[in-house]
């Protein structure tokens, strides 16, 4: 369990903590907008740069890393908010507000860091993707992969293939609520649900007719884990009304 | 044809160096992109055409040898004969005949074939006191022009795959890297990264299997020293992957070819077939127990997989989006395990530094640069090409005296090193001695060795917007301060060089250019502000003129530049008139020349080819002002 | 982006059959269907991703980040102009405006008679010789804007 000094605080953290995972113990907090507990640190937004010193280095010999996925070591020091981290974050953030000027999320942020405008050329036909990369990584661990980044530099995107309705999309709305400056429209009734241009079928509770679930969410889900379909198709509350009866009965058996 | 023993190959060896020695006359004709581009395919079937025409034994009376990359390419197509030891430059298929009648047949010299110093204006005999290749010391090209590079066992009578030999059967892994670390090579793909650390490293690090691979992905433009390798001398490469993977002890490795070198791919495959036809590749190499094979794996078309940890991205079958840099390739790389990947160059020099010892290897270069170096030598410079020399020489000894000094004499500006990680080199800085760690600290870098000289018609704005326009189009859009830093870079840079810049403008530049080095992922991102930041070190007033007095100092931005033919000057030779791509020149042949400005695109075509120099610039803000009085 | 299927998937299933079937031959295999077919068909892709096993979005996302790969049909002959350092500064610009002047297109575009593409590389290496022009297999060193059209029926007479 390594040591470590983040802003002069000390804490002891697992060995496969982060330096992100350190700066919480210690309760200092490090912006990010990429990262996401649950998910692999992907380092793409970099945000969360940290001014970082191994204990064998000299002490005034730091180098800028990205806190959600550098590892942690015995001896570290950690600063984050250094005058050259700050205005690292600041230029982070005055680029994306450049990119994505109209974007509440990005204005709040650019706010904190003293940017009221963008001190670059904004973006003439903004939208408000900030390229974190969160909906396809949370498709990808969903097992999916329905959509993906595509084209490089500049002109890089989230797209399905072709543009098209993605065939393999499940309908399970991962991507628009990970989606940090919800920018992926979907709609979603007790009938029907269209996200990315395709449609889906909702799965009725057979008792209390709620929609629950996409039929290929259910039958994604069931294939994944063994547990029959029916499962999938039965709504919480129903789920919860089953669960209560079962209670009941072991009471009675008493 | 399986060598099984040490002692066969000794055997192939000396059979092959008997075959080459029984030749009495060979014509070694140049056939690397280079020269092809100049016709050189059509001068070796022409001699091939001779050799029918007078029914001369091909094999022993005049043999015809297609070679790779001299690396004079610009006199090229290059022929060198031997045992004459002559070499003609810009041979054209129509002069073959007369070469083997006055040459071969007479034992004439042609003088107007041969290389004609620019500087002393004397015609030069032979290959080896031609400057260009007699201040060069090639260690990694060393037998690139000599061999065929599709005759594997004429690569084996010069030297190749004595290396392996010797490390399969003299020596462990462990002295190899041993002897690798006595030489004290550093990476020659820019990084400069201790070869042997970074076997051991890989050889220290737990993992079911290890991997080797070549990165033949050079994208520095203006680099050319990989490819050259690659087609002209494969079975270098292959050697050193083979010695390599016996120190880490890998059984597998790849090479990976970029996209756009489509020859390298094929030599590289027909060296790989014939190593793995006679048992220099894949199971039990010369009888040794060693097993090793090598394919080869062609980039789509992607600076950025360049980048180690892009290039294994791209050889899993993923785009080329690099890691982070706190995994190092050597303990998680290719499919998360060991992987040691070393530039086409080093493993060139690997075969030697066995064969001839590591101390021979430390013997040259500097303190801290070991060996030598490849540079490509392009740009405004008389002699362009490649060349192989010590490190610690002085970029002046190479512009100068190997280069021939600037083309048309004009005055030195600057040159550039490293490509778009890299930065310029001024006037006040030419002795500076090549050396990994003198170019970082002049504000460049080594990079691939690529060397661009640039004259006074070289505009260092434009320069470092070239670099970032090309970084923009390359990087692979991850981060954020690259993919939106570049973009927003060259925003700024746009209205610069349109003379829209405002003050303000340089300190934007700088302190973006802080964040990109900072922020970024990789090295793209990171050293991308490099040409920049070395250009407003040294070249700070052109910027300055830019934006303050809307003029480019080099009359190369279009929009700040306006072109005048001096009456004084012109002596109507009408070449501006033919070179004019928009007719906007008028005149008669004998008579002053006029350019219409309204018509006038700038592009400088007209003084690029006005042999009087008479054509000038000047800002053409100035036109405005002249009409309004 | 309009779906481009090409319907003819043999010459696909030759490509696969080369090469084993997982990801890693994802960008061999892309190469190889991009030469036989001009460019990548969209129903060939989904043949790819179905036989490599490979998730339909990485493949197209593959096929969008390389420069190698166009998702539209290109021209019989492509025409590529090196805009690498040496290639710039010795004109290259000028070779692509020429370009554009004789064909009426610009990188990245095609002739409506689909007899050409233009298309600028970083870098060839063939810098001694800047600037470049490469004509199908045919490179052009030393290229001048005045021969551009003798450039294009040479190279172009090759592919026939």
């Amino acid at each position: 369990m390594p040591t470590l000094k983040v802003n002069g605080r000390r804490v002891i953290v697992d060995s496969d903590a982060t330096l992100l995972d350190a700066a919480r113990a210690a309760g200092v907090e490090v912006p990010t907008l990429c990262q996401f507990d649950g998910l692999e640190p992907w380092g793409g937004c970099r945000l969360c740069v940290v001014d970082m010193s191994q204990a064998n280095w000299d002490d005034d010999w730091f180098k800028v890393v990205t806190a959600c996925n550098h590892p942690v070591d015995e001896g570290m020091t950690v600063i984050t908010d250094s005058d050259r981290i700050i205005e690292t974050r600041r230029v982070v953030l005055d680029l994306l507000l450049a990119r994505c000027p109209d974007t509440p999320l990005i204005q709040q942020w650019a706010l904190e860091y003293g940017i009221e405008q963008t001190s670059y050329t904004p973006n003439p036909d903004p939208d408000d993707c900030i390229l974190c990369g969160l909906c396809t990584r949370v498709c990808d661990h969903i097992g999916v992969s329905a959509i993906s980044s595509i084209n490089r530099g500049w002109g890089r995107e989230i797209a399905p293939p072709f543009n098209q309705p993605p065939p393999d999309c499940i309908g399970c709305l991962a991507c628009a609520e990970i989606c940090p400056t919800d920018c992926i429209p979907f709609e979603t009734s007790t009938v029907r649900r269209k996200i990315w241009g395709k449609e889906f079928e909702m799965l009725r509770d057979p008792k209390t007719g709620e929609a629950v679930i996409t039929k290929e969410q259910a039958e994604h889900f069931a294939e994944r884990s063994g547990v029959p379909m029916t499962y999938f198709e039965t709504s919480d509350r129903s789920k919860r009304r089953e669960m209560a009866k079962t209670f009941e009965k072991l009471q009675v058996v008493k | 044809m399986r060598i099984e023993s040490c002692d066969q190959f000794e055997a192939l060896r000396k059979q092959s160096l008997e075959i080459e020695a029984n030749r009495k006359q060979q014509v070694l004709v140049c056939c690397g992109t280079g020269c092809l581009a100049s016709g050189s395919k059509e001068v070796a079937e022409a001699f091939a055409d001779e050799i029918a025409k007078r029914s001369i034994d091909a094999t022993v009376d005049l043999f015809v040898k297609s070679t790779g990359c001299h690396g004079f390419c610009e006199r090229g197509p290059l022929v060198v004969l031997n045992p004459q030891g002559i070499l003609y430059t810009k041979v054209k298929p129509g002069r073959v005949e007369e070469i083997v009648e006055k040459t071969l047949v007479g034992g004439e010299v042609i003088p107007g074939l041969l290389y004609k110093d620019p500087v002393s204006g004397e015609r030069v005999e032979q290959y080896g006191e031609v400057p260009f290749y007699r201040h060069q010391v090639r260690v990694a090209m060393r037998n690139i022009g000599r061999i065929d590079p599709t005759d594997i066992l004429d690569a084996i009578a010069q030297g190749a795959y004595s290396g392996v030999a010797k490390a399969l059967f003299e020596m462990s892994p462990h002295e190899v890297i041993g002897e690798v670390a006595t030489s004290g090579q550093r990476g020659r793909g820019g990084a400069g990264f201790n070869t042997a650390r970074k076997w051991q490293s890989c050889k220290d690090a737990p993992g079911e299997r290890c991997y080797v691979l070549c990165n033949g992905d050079e994208g520095d433009p203006g680099a050319f020293k990989d490819r050259s390798i690659m087609e002209g001398d494969p079975h270098s490469v292959l050697e050193g992957m083979i010695i390599g993977a016996y120190a880490v002890q890998a059984n597998e490795g790849w090479i990976y070819v970029r996209d756009e070198y489509p020859l390298a791919v094929v030599n590289l495959t027909i060296a790989i077939r014939e190593a793995r036809k006679y048992g220099l590749l894949g199971e039990n190499i010369m009888g040794s127990g060693f097993d090793f094979d090598i394919k080869i794996s062609r980039g789509g078309g992607a600076f950025v997989c360049g980048e180690s940890s892009a290039l294994m991205r791209s050889l899993e079958g993923k785009t080329g989006e690099p890691r982070a840099k706190y995994v190092h390739s050597t303990d998680k790389g290719l499919f998360d395990l060991p992987t040691v990947l070393n530039n086409v160059e080093t493993w060139a020099g690997i075969g030697a530094i066995i064969e001839r010892g590591g101390a021979w290897f430390a013997s040259m270069g500097t303190e801290r640069s070991k060996g030598t170096k490849a540079f490509s030598l392009v740009g405004k410079v008389k002699n362009t090409g490649l060349i192989e020399l010590p490190m610690g020489t002085t970029l002046r000894h190479i512009i100068y005296d190997i280069g021939g000094g600037i083309l048309k004499d004009r005055p030195f500006k600057a040159v550039q090193t490293g490509g778009p990680s890299g930065g310029c080199v001024p006037e006040e800085l030419l002795d500076l001695p090549v050396d990994y760690e003198e170019l970082t600290e002049a504000g460049s870098m080594m990079g691939s060795g690529g060397m661009i000289v640039m004259d006074d018609r070289t505009c260092m704005v434009d320069v470092s917007r070239f670099f970032l326009a090309f970084l923009e189009e390359e990087s692979c859009g991850k981060c954020t301060p690259c993919r939106e830093g570049l973009k927003q870079m060259l925003h700024v840079y746009g209205r610069i060089i349109a003379g829209k810049g405002q003050a303000g403008d340089l300190e934007l530049i700088e302190k973006l250019a802080a964040g990109m080095q900072l922020g970024s992922l990789c090295e793209l991102g990171k050293s991308a502000p490099n040409p920049v930041l070395s250009t407003l070190r040294y070249f700070r007033s052109e910027y300055e003129a830019h934006i303050s007095d809307h003029a480019c100092p080099a009359g190369v931005c279009r929009e700040l530049t306006a072109f005048e033919i001096v009456e004084d000057g012109c002596d109507g030779c009408h070449l501006c008139y033919k070179a004019c791509p928009v007719d906007a020149i008028t005149g008669v042949v004998k008579e002053l020349h006029v350019i219409d400005h309204e018509a006038c695109i700038s592009c400088g075509a007209c003084l690029d080819v006005c042999p009087t120099d008479t054509i000038r610039t000047f800002p053409k803000h100035e036109l405005e002002k002249a009409e309004v009085v | 982006m309009a779906e481009t299927p090409c319907s003819d998937l043999s010459k696909a299933e030759e490509i696969l059959g080369r090469y084993p079937q997982e990801e890693p031959a994802l960008i061999q295999v892309l190469q190889d269907v991009h030469r036989a077919y001009n460019y990548l068909p969209c129903d060939v892709l989904e043949r790819v991703a179905e036989a490599l096993e490979v998730p339909l979005a990485k493949v197209f996302s593959v096929s969008t980040f390389y420069k190698a790969f166009s998702l539209e049909p290109q021209g019989d002959t492509i025409v590529k102009v090196c805009t690498g350092t040496a290639c710039h500064i010795r004109g290259a610009g000028q070779l692509v405006e020429e370009l554009e002047r004789q064909l009426g297109v610009g990188p990245d575009e095609t002739t409506e008679d689909f007899k050409f593409t233009v298309k600028t590389v970083n870098c060839v290496g063939a810098c001694a010789m800047a600037p470049l022009v490469i004509v199908g297999e045919k490179y052009f060193g030393s290229a001048k804007p005045a021969r551009v059209s003798k450039y294009l029926a040479e190279g172009g007479a090759d592919e026939n």
